[in-house]
């Protein structure tokens, strides 16, 4: 219903000397109704750039805008439900341990300022039970009786009980076996279509992300490095770190791939000391690391280039296309449902 | 056993003791006043001072009263104050602890200040320090004995508070924009409730002793009124004349306060426990043996694990009902072989890894079956038997390395102790073995690493790290259990390589059990797969896509997300939710969430048998011989 746009966003923790930027400087758009996927590892600052959007992380700079409008700062006795909701990773966590089903989504109903009596409440959280493909009755459970798929079905009812615009859905289902993962997904998914909701779905599988949304960001070290339609970015990743995040998706369809010995073989950069230059350079198996005449990655910190009207990549050194991504991207297609 | 069981905390002597004192002192509390009033309160002159005699057992204090009476009658009295001073303590120590989440930052901040100050004062002084203003008597002293614990009070809500606020359900709530008020109401006081009410009791104890030591100073209770401690006192200027008074007023202050106290430890560890782990199975049980095992008679063979028949009960703690976890599992790992055991949580495959380990967790026992390992079955024997048959030849990798090392102990230190232990190696050359180490399972500047706590490494390094001490001795089998779920894929796919590297490295077997069947397939030889606590199926990976033949298996390949360049494909899951191990059917465990079970899967058990090709077997009356997964399961997804 709403586009979102961050504009500059930052947020940082600490002060002084201990300062760690988690979100720097991001650009991003969804458009009204888009459904982002966010990709990256963890201390990418996926989610604290979830959290900010949704109001629980201090915004140190930069705008977020619903509709063009600046999203209004939490006020302490406000009354109504802001228009940004959010889904959590622990379904253990998520849901209140002493309130029922029910009196949690009723929250969220009273929340989104719905007039009426008790019994218009409960009809209206059975209706959403309902639209979350789970069975009324549970509206008297309290959490501890459900499965994680579940808890998590119901933590998504209680975020659309408020009838937002936006939705923030932070690794929904890592904590979730396999079998029960898609039955997430699929709720999430059409529950957003069928309500027009824009959402912004955070992801460390990139698997999940490509199955569920029309446009994906790959984020590195506080900052966006690539970002196109998820065809677009799996069959032509431009960015390395992109190509590495797809090549170590387990799959059935393909042997394992063997890491390069030089490169991708160190960890995550330290968020309080990152490498100058490109964060990714001593990563990078088209860096520095291997082609000895880039020095400059470890110069300059690469900025956003437009590879075409909707791929943007922020790379010294953008499409260089190995034989490994032609590879995968014959997969890719392969798979296509029919 | 059905017989209705005591709470918790009624089965221990501590409990027993701690209820039955407090029951006495609440009869004695209610009835006292009302049997003994006259006694207590009017003596005849003539009987003044009498020591303890068979009329009155504790004597007679300058009046001619009944002390024994006095000190029956002065319980009401003295459980009122400390009561309402408990209370007081409680309810100023709730508000106060709970208003930093209420105000702002910086006034929240300003009131945990005072609070911690308040806390760093002596309970007792403080007391003292207050009753000056509220004035000697007993109202003043219930109020200053009630304010001076408050701090305390304050301290423990508000740090559980603060673990409360970090939940994702107060950030959920936040976002509904749910006022203070309710916020406080409906998700903090419920949840702080039952560490606040244990405190509460255990605290009583003391404030019944605060009591006592304000009323013998003479600052509390005021004559004619009198409680223990001000009986105490007056016993105490008449010690020489008659001790009966003082020792009266003494004992009851003891007996009192070490009922309350052992009433509320009791609580506490019965509540502490609920959350906690179970208690052990019965010996009698660990040693029976399946008929499936004695049957299953040993051979020698070439396999480096062999188990057979092996059966895991568990006994939630609480519940007199134990059930199967593991039941009758059976498989082989030859040397150099990885194999890997793909289940969701609850299948049994983790207990089934940690019954060869020797490490169940306690509640959990394996009941039946052998396991053997080297030539010998490790399931009867004892920790330390273990340790000496075993030494370092069995290594286990955890989910999350931060359980597996010592949080305050260095990196290097840990590894070396390995070789310390089991080798006898002395510190320097042990240490120069562990630094070796963490270079070969590829940390880089392996010399600085060692000297690190395991909370200055990231997760990717710590699993490194617990590697490294699986591979300080020689092991001959590595069992890792998801050793890379809480890893991002990146690091996963370096985990998964340096694994493989070491089991090469050693000539070791690989036990990799996962809940991710693409990590199982490109990673291990053979899948095992588990489901309600048995195999389903045994295979290995290269038949995986094509030939695995039990509905379940096929199923869980369905599952599997793969990158697709196009968006919106139905995601493949498997309706209804696992079994319960608790409550098993006869029959088939799949049978309830298998589009091609009859009534013969609902009552029989398949067993695990050959099928087909060399190393297969699938337990399933009606296994998939084709592919055709589409007709198991939604469209899109798989059968590519």
């Amino acid at each position: 219903m709403s586009a979102l746009e961050l504009k500059g966003l930052t947020v940082s923790y600490g002060k002084g000397r201990r300062v760690m930027t988690a979100v720097d400087n991001v650009d991003l758009t969804i458009p009204s109704g888009g459904f982002l996927g966010l990709v990256g590892e963890s201390g990418s600052g996926k989610s604290s750039l979830g959290r900010a959007v949704a109001g629980l992380a201090p915004v140190t700079s930069g705008q977020i805008l619903v509709d063009g409008a600046p999203l209004a700062r939490r006020s302490l006795f406000g009354r109504t439900a802001q228009p940004v909701q959010m889904i959590f990773q622990d379904p253990s966590g998520s849901l209140d341990p002493r309130m029922t089903v029910g009196a949690s989504i009723a929250e969220g109903v009273a929340a989104g300022g719905a007039r009426g009596g008790r019994a218009d409440r409960s009809a209206e959280v059975r209706r959403l039970l309902e639209l979350v493909s789970l069975d009324p009755r549970h509206a008297t459970s309290l959490p501890s009786r459900l499965s994680g798929g579940q808890r998590q079905r119901v933590a998504l009812a209680r975020a659309l009980a408020s009838a937002p615009s936006l939705l923030v859905a932070d690794e929904i289902t890592s904590a979730l076996d396999v079998s029960v993962q898609g039955s997430v997904l699929n709720v999430v998914r059409e529950a957003v279509a069928t309500l027009n909701i824009t959402t912004l779905f955070i992801s460390h599988n990139l698997a999940v992300v490509t199955a569920m949304c029309d446009e994906i960001a790959v984020m590195y070290a506080g900052r966006i490095v690539e970002k196109a339609p998820t065809a677009e970015l799996v069959s032509r990743p431009r960015h390395p770190y992109t190509r590495a995040l797809l090549d170590a998706v387990p799959s059935l369809r393909r042997p394992a791939p063997r890491a390069d010995a030089k490169v991708l073989d160190t960890e995550p950069p330290d968020p309080f000391h990152l490498p100058a230059g490109c964060p990714f350079n001593p990563r990078c198996p088209a860096g520095p690391g291997v082609h000895a005449d880039r020095q400059i990655c470890t110069e300059r910190r690469p900025q956003f280039v437009e590879l075409n009207a909707r791929h943007l990549a922020a790379c010294h050194f953008p499409g260089a296309v190995t034989h490994d991504t032609v590879e995968r991207s014959a997969h890719a297609n392969a798979s296509l449902p029919t | 056993m059905t017989r209705r069981r005591l709470p918790a905390f009624l089965r221990t002597p501590l409990g027993i003791s701690g209820a039955a004192g407090v029951a006495v002192l609440a009869v004695i509390a209610v009835v006292a006043p009302i049997l003994f009033e006259d006694q207590a309160t009017t003596g005849k002159v003539a009987d003044a001072q009498l020591p303890p005699s068979a009329e009155y057992w504790l004597g007679t204090d300058s009046l001619g009263r009944d002390v024994f009476a006095r000190v029956l009658v002065a319980t009401r009295l003295s459980l009122e104050l400390s009561l309402a001073a408990t209370a007081l303590c409680v309810v100023a120590g709730v508000v106060i602890g709970v208003l930093p989440v209420v105000l702002g930052r910086r006034l929240g901040r300003l009131v945990t200040a005072v609070v911690d100050f308040a806390v760093a004062f002596p309970g007792l002084l403080l007391a003292l320090f207050l009753i000056v203003i509220f004035g000697a008597g007993s109202s003043g002293a219930v109020l200053a004995v009630g304010l001076s614990g408050a701090p305390f009070f304050a301290r423990l809500t508000h740090t559980l508070a603060s673990g409360i606020a970090q939940r994702d359900y107060i950030a959920a709530s936040r976002m509904l924009r749910v006022g203070p008020v309710r916020l406080l109401v409906r998700h903090f006081l419920p949840n702080v409730a039952e560490p606040i009410v244990l405190n509460a009791t255990i605290i009583f104890a003391s404030v019944l002793q605060a009591f006592a030591a304000l009323s013998f100073l003479g600052l509390g209770v005021q004559p004619p009124s009198y409680d223990w401690g001000q009986l105490f006192n007056e016993g105490l200027a008449r010690i020489y004349v008659n001790p009966g008074q003082a020792l009266g007023a003494a004992a009851a202050i003891v007996f009192a306060g070490l009922s309350f106290s052992a009433l509320g430890e009791a609580l506490s560890h019965a509540a502490g426990r609920r959350s906690g782990q179970g208690r052990r199975k019965t010996e009698s049980a660990a040693t029976a043996v399946s008929p499936a095992a004695e049957r299953d008679e040993f051979a020698e063979t070439s396999a480096r694990l062999r188990v057979s028949g092996l059966r895991v009960e568990v006994l939630p703690e609480g519940t007199a009902e134990s059930f199967e976890a593991v039941r009758e599992v059976s498989f082989e790992i030859e040397a150099g072989e990885s194999v890997g055991i793909v289940g969701e949580s609850g299948s049994g495959k983790s207990l089934t890894a940690s019954a060869i380990a020797g490490l169940l967790p306690t509640g959990a026992y394996a009941t039946a079956g052998r396991i053997d390992f080297g030539g010998r079955d490790l399931r009867p024997l004892t920790v330390s038997q273990r340790a000496k048959a075993l030494g370092t030849s069995i290594s286990m990798v955890f989910q999350d390395p931060m359980t597996a090392l010592n949080p305050s102990m260095r990196v290097g230190a840990q590894l070396a102790e390995v070789v310390q232990v089991h080798e006898g190696a002395d510190r320097k050359s042990a240490m120069a073995r562990a630094v070796g180490r963490l270079g070969q399972v590829r940390i880089p500047a392996p010399a600085r690493r060692a000297r690190q706590f395991p909370h200055e490494m990231s997760g990717g390094m710590r699993q490194r790290a617990v590697i490294g001490i699986g591979v300080m001795g020689s092991p001959q089998l590595i069992i890792a259990d998801e050793p890379t779920t809480a890893l991002d894929v990146t690091v996963q796919r370096q985990v998964l390589d340096l694994l493989e590297q070491v089991r090469a490295d050693n000539d070791a077997s690989l036990m990799l059990i996962s809940h991710d069947l693409g990590v199982v397939a490109q990673r291990c030889q053979r899948a095992l797969v588990m489901y309600g606590g048995t195999i389903v199926e045994e295979l290995t990976t290269d038949m995986l896509r094509e030939t695995a033949a039990h509905p379940y298996t096929r199923a869980l390949l369905d599952c599997v997300p793969e990158v697709m360049s196009e968006p919106g494909g139905h995601l493949v899951t498997i309706p209804g939710t696992p079994p319960e191990p608790s409550a098993m059917s006869e029959g088939c465990p799949f049978a309830a969430r298998c589009v091609s079970a009859d009534d013969r899967c609902r009552s029989e058990r398949p067993r695990l048998e050959a099928q087909g090709r060399a190393g297969h077997r699938v337990a399933c009356w009606y296994p998939q011989v084709m592919v055709k997964a589409d007709t198991l399961v939604g469209p899109g997804g798989g059968g590519a």
